[in-house]
């Protein structure tokens, strides 16, 4: 011990002299532009995937419904509530939130006397701090709790597609399909949306875990023809994605076409997955007029349920608009079977080339069977009606197709002209395509339609790729004359179109007519909407059932006809034009013929 | 490192050696043998710091694994030995002549998954839990949510709502199209 | 000899026998022994921790420690959760530098699930940066603190103090004081904020002054001194013997730090060399404690030298809500303020871990080491002991 050993601590002393450190106004202290403090939900962004209660690991969230805030395709109505008293201000909810609408300010002090006030809807109860733009919001720099781009799907190259119909998206592998299912957040929103209401997240999962035999059980639940809807459904569900508002969409088609690839096509090995090799039958039959989507996925679940089921096609196989008006490069012959198939091996029996009307009556099927579904389509193609559209070189892309596929005799000219702005142009112009790559080795084929690039109605991939085989679409043009000379045509007189709905929403276009446009070549394909063939309804029956002004037959929700109770209609003829609508209906419609025939 | 397990092996026999980095090895071990082992290896092979024992619930196995996890300050290298003893009849040799801290290792795992060591000092005391009843709070079957529900408070005005449920009850009640409608088990 | 505080040579017939071992057999009924409880309440900068103490006079016979005030059952609650929800949780084992459980976490994860070598560089610098800055916020209270279990209460304000300015840097950093929640699986939830490096600058300026300030303080203090040097003596032979690491061990001559025995993140990247002393006293422990100091606010400013100015700061996992990793297990240690700080973490190829098992250096040295190290101490010095110990009851409990 020595003196200095005494003196020096003193020098501590020479802090009295020092300004203090002490925060003068400690409450109203502002915290870091990243400090986590109270939330904030922007409640207009949020679509209420619930992602945020599924990764919160306190279970301090809850959703709840939202007055104000309605329940719609993409968006459950729901948003997240906290309980403070379990919220560890981790913000992971915020991390994960696929809308970016989460948030935490850096707001930190809150007093209040009543406990239960900490329970709250960020976004819906006002707050002090809402209008804080500090806090901590989603890191960048490449943080990211999920992928945001989709697992690329792997195509034949256009040069290599367009002088064949073979299927040119290849598919994925197992390595892409797991990686493109852990994209996906479970969040269900999806399964509103899917007119069948698919268990989407469910099937997916199943992917995830390699269980194909899971994930084919998933997808028969709503929808028995999987391998068809895995390559042309028109996937709505993608269009409200949760991940799809901050990336990419999951590829939930192409996710739904890999289980279907993986099992062999092997009935009897579907009946072993699928649980149906015994089924109990029962004694009532059902007739079904039609074998497109609406009337097989009836078929399918009536012969789950132990129905006799009979339907009656009139063209030589089943498969209807599938079959007869979807190219072969986008959904392939054998693909089409292999669900057929299946579903023929419950017992379901097809009556081929019987056309209902003509070689039996509707009547008929009522007096021997039970009850009676038809879901005829839309066969019949529509015309323009503009002067030249009666010449008979110009076609109905709904009959070009029908014939492709029955293997008739296509007039191929040298440069063609199509009409409209749908996905079957789309469909009749790239198969046109093909045809005239096989005929004349080139492609010369311009496709025109009323509606302008960003509203045609055709998928945005199947107008890129039609572009990529070599096509010339030139939307936003109006049809005026088809210029015959000498009883041949050589062309088509276009105005430019400036609106296609007047005020009233009413379809009334207006041309600019100094902007006019002759679109050359030898034959016209119209291809703008297809109308319904209901040459089998008897004037009788026609007399007992209701027409709406667009003039379809009036059904109540389960499609059921009103004033005739034994016959029900769905699929393309009541929803209009897609597939998944009329598997939906054929659902619908099984249940409701059982409730019906069991009820009396 | 690689012939130190080697020698161990042809000792005692290890099972299931995993090089799980270059300088940590796991390796199994029998239950006779593996006080011996630590003990050749504190004294013979200079792995002389203890650095943890654990214990992992394999209740599917019915077994408990113990872990010794050894380094070798000279070689900066780690060796887990894990023994399998049986989970209904947990007892292990006790080890607490070998290193101090031992003993409280083994007196936590008495009182966290019931694992008797005989002869360990204080092994009986409570370690963490005191006048605990219930099974021992570590092991795979102990729940806490349950015990959690049952012991505390839980509020009971607290709703939520699955997104897909809900929108299926908004949007499309009247279609039950699936027979039963799965729960995503998430 | 003279007793320090009577200050005479007593007579030694009337004093209980001096060489007290954890051996010597102790009979409460003869009544000359009696029992005192020392907590549970919170014994300065340590945690609630109680000891359950027999003494003879001031000398104390036999120490029993007593922990279970903090168990939270964190371990077990962690494997009910995800990959990533695991870190909120595990910090909570360690108040004193939560960060150091939030890295072994995102590292066994890493490790196990094969994306080990995936993080991107600018997020391990930050990673680095941030379990150094945790070092040096400990450092700055458990460094005064000592002098304050002499009553010595001055330095643990300026620590304090200093402390907070590290704690607005950590604010800004991670958005978050105490509980950082900053490193994840894949790397870390922010960048470096704009002006980082200037502020952290300006502390390191004060907290230099500070080390200046406490070494005048303390380490020239008679009253320090003559309380602190020839306590609690740690020999080298008992560091193997009872598991001791980190400061404790090198202040008795042992130079074991994780940081150069087993490099983990850029550690072999950093220039220096761990302060070691040779007494193995209270005093010889603080005072390497002090070394350290000035060595982290070094290793800090290498550190913002030598990292990158920006970069990717998470590496591309899978889906968190989905990731799942496939059966196995792994030990992961760091260099915490208090020593080797370890995880054991076991996988069954589901998406929650199957085990996870702390190893703090807390386990060893306030049970084991602390209970015999007292034996034969004054009541008076318990305390000191505690603390010189870096006892972090949190960490025991988990």
């Amino acid at each position: 011990m020595n003196l200095t050993d005494i003196l020096t601590p003193f020098t501590a002393w020479a802090g009295v002299f020092k300004e203090p450190v002490t925060i003068k106004d400690p409450l109203n202290r502002e915290a870091a532009p990243r400090y986590r403090g109270f939330h904030h939900n922007d409640v207009a962004v949020c679509i209420g995937c619930g992602s945020c209660e599924a990764i919160c690991e306190n279970q301090a969230i809850d959703l709840v419904p939202v007055e104000g805030i309605a329940t719609k395709d993409g968006d459950s109505g729901l948003r997240p509530s906290i309980d403070y008293g379990r919220c560890c201000w981790c913000a992971l909810c915020v991390d994960i939130c696929t809308t970016d609408s989460l948030r935490l300010t850096n707001a930190y002090t809150w007093v209040d006397t009543d406990g239960d006030n900490f329970i709250f809807t960020p976004g819906v109860d006002a707050k002090p701090w809402d209008e804080k733009q500090e806090g901590w919001r989603k890191p960048q720099n490449g943080y990211e709790f999920y992928a945001k781009e989709r697992q690329h799907m792997s195509e034949l190259h256009a040069e290599h597609r367009i002088d064949s119909f073979i299927e040119f998206v290849k598919g994925y592998s197992k390595e892409q399909a797991q990686k493109e299912a852990d994209r996906c957040v479970s969040c269900g929103i999806c399964t509103a949306t899917c007119p069948a209401h698919m268990g989407i997240p469910q099937y997916i999962k199943a992917i995830r875990n390699d269980d194909m035999e899971e994930g084919m059980r998933v997808l028969y639940e709503t929808n028995p023809l999987p391998e068809i809807c895995g390559r042309i459904c028109t996937h709505k569900c993608e269009d409200v994605c949760s991940v799809g508002h901050s990336g990419d969409p999951l590829s939930i088609r192409w996710l739904k076409r890999y289980i279907a690839d993986q099992i062999p096509s092997d009935t009897t090995k579907y009946k072993e997955i699928l649980g149906t090799s015994n089924i109990d039958k029962n004694s009532k039959k059902v007739a079904i007029v039609g074998s497109g989507p609406s009337g097989l996925s009836a078929a399918h679940y009536l012969a789950l349920l132990g129905y006799s089921v009979t339907i009656f096609e009139s063209l030589p196989e089943a498969g209807g608009m599938m079959r007869y008006g979807i190219p072969e490069y986008r959904l392939p012959y054998d693909q089409i079977d292999k669900d057929i198939n299946y579903i023929l091996s419950l017992g379901v029996e097809i009556k081929y080339n019987v056309k209902v009307g003509k070689d039996i009556t509707l009547e008929q099927l009522h007096n021997d069977f039970d009850a009676v579904f038809a879901g005829t389509g839309l066969h019949l193609g529509r015309s323009t009606r503009v002067p030249g559209s009666d010449n008979k070189h110009v076609y109905q892309s709904v009959d070009l197709l029908r014939d492709i596929v029955l293997g008739k005799e296509i007039p191929t000219e040298k440069r063609i002209v199509v009409i409209g702005g749908g996905n079957v142009a789309m469909d009749i112009t790239r198969s046109m395509a093909r045809l005239q790559m096989k005929k004349y080795g080139q492609v010369n084929i311009i496709t025109t339609s009323l509606e302008d690039e960003e509203t045609m109605p055709a998928d945005r991939e199947e107008v890129v790729e039609a572009r990529e085989e070599g096509c010339t679409i030139i939307p936003g043009f109006g049809p005026q004359e088809i210029m015959i000379q000498d009883g041949k045509v050589t062309g088509l007189r276009v105005w430019k179109c400036l609106s296609i709905f007047d005020e009233n929403r009413a379809f009334n276009p207006k041309f600019d007519q100094n902007d006019e446009q002759i679109f050359e070549g030898d034959m016209v394909i119209e291809s703008i909407g297809q109308g319904m063939d209901l040459s089998y309804l008897s004037e009788e029956t026609k007399s007992k059932i209701e027409f709406n002004n667009r003039g379809r037959v009036v059904t109540n929700a389960d499609f059921q006809v009103q004033g005739l109770p034994w016959l029900f209609m769905g699929g393309d003829i009541i929803q209009g034009p897609d597939v998944i609508h009329g598997i939906a209906n054929g659902h619908i419609v099984a249940q409701a013929i059982d409730k019906m025939l069991f009820e009396k | 490192m690689k012939t130190i397990i080697e020698k161990l092996n042809s000792k005692y026999n290890l099972q299931e050696i995993v090089y799980q980095r270059d300088n940590l090895v796991f390796a199994a071990i029998n239950k006779e043998n593996a006080i011996d082992a630590v003990t050749y290896l504190r004294d013979y092979e200079g792995f002389s710091h203890f650095v943890l024992m654990s214990c992992v619930d394999w209740i599917e196995d019915g077994k408990f694994q113990l872990l010794y996890l050894l380094n070798n300050p000279t070689l900066k290298s780690d060796l887990g030995l894990k023994v399998y003893i049986d989970r209904n009849n947990p007892e292990m040799v006790s080890a607490h002549h070998l290193w101090k801290q031992i003993w409280t290792y083994q007196r936590e795992l008495k009182e966290a998954f019931g694992i008797n060591f005989p002869g360990s000092p204080r092994v009986d005391e409570n370690f963490v839990v005191e006048g605990w009843t219930d099974i021992p709070h570590m092991r795979r079957d102990f729940d806490t949510h349950e015990y959690a529900q049952k012991t505390y408070f839980p509020r009971g005005d607290r709703k939520t709502n699955d997104p897909a449920e809900y929108m299926r009850k908004k949007l499309y009640p009247n279609q039950p199209i699936t027979a039963k409608q799965r729960k995503d088990d998430k | 000899m003279i007793n320090k505080f009577l200050g005479f040579k007593p007579d030694e017939k009337l004093l209980p026998s001096q060489t007290v071992t954890t051996d010597t057999v102790i009979d409460l009924s003869s009544h000359k022994y009696q029992k005192i409880w020392l907590g549970p309440n919170h014994p300065g900068v340590t945690g609630n921790m109680s000891v359950e103490l027999t003494v003879q006079g001031n000398t104390i016979m036999k120490a029993k420690t007593h922990v279970g005030y903090l168990h939270r059952g964190f371990e077990k609650l962690i494997e009910r959760r995800l990959f990533v929800q695991g870190f909120p949780t595990s910090i909570r084992m360690c108040v004193a530098e939560p960060d150091t459980n939030e890295y072994l976490i995102a590292r066994s994860t890493e490790e196990l699930s094969g994306y080990a070598d995936a993080v991107p560089e600018y997020a391990n610098w930050l990673r680095m940066l941030s379990l150094e800055m945790a070092r040096l916020q400990g450092l700055l209270r458990g460094v005064p603190g000592q002098g304050g279990t002499f009553a010595l209460g001055i330095g643990v304000q300026w620590g304090v103090y200093l402390r907070d300015l590290i704690l607005d840097r950590f604010e800004e950093l991670t958005g978050a004081r105490v509980y950082h929640m900053y490193i994840i699986p894949g790397g870390v939830r922010g960048n470096l904020p704009e002006g980082f490096k200037k502020r952290m600058e300006e502390n390191l300026v004060e907290i230099d002054e500070f080390i200046i300030r406490i070494k005048k303080l303390m380490f020239h203090n008679s009253v320090f001194k003559t309380r602190a040097v020839g306590l609690g003596i740690i020999t080298p032979d008992m560091v193997d013997k009872y598991g001791i690491v980190g400061t404790n061990a090198r202040a008795c001559g042992v130079k074991r730090d994780v940081r150069k025995d087993n490099p983990y993140l850029y550690y072999d990247k950093l220039d220096f060399d761990p302060p070691t002393a040779t007494e193995g006293d209270v005093y010889a422990r603080t005072w390497v404690r002090w070394q350290e100091l000035i060595q982290t606010v070094d290793l800090i400013r290498q550190i913002m030298d030598k990292m990158p100015e920006t970069g990717d700061i998470r590496a591309k996992m899978p889906n968190v809500l989905n990731w799942k990793i496939a059966k196995g297990e792994t030990y992961v240690r760091l260099e915490s303020g208090r020593g080797e700080y370890g995880m054991y973490y076991v996988t069954d190829g589901s998406d929650k871990p199957r085990r996870i098992n702390l190893r703090g250096p807390s386990y060893n040295h306030a049970i084991a080491l602390f209970e015999d190290m007292l034996v034969g101490a004054d009541v008076a010095d318990v305390h000191a002991i505690m603390v010189s110990v870096q006892s972090c009851p949190p960490e025991i409990e988990r």
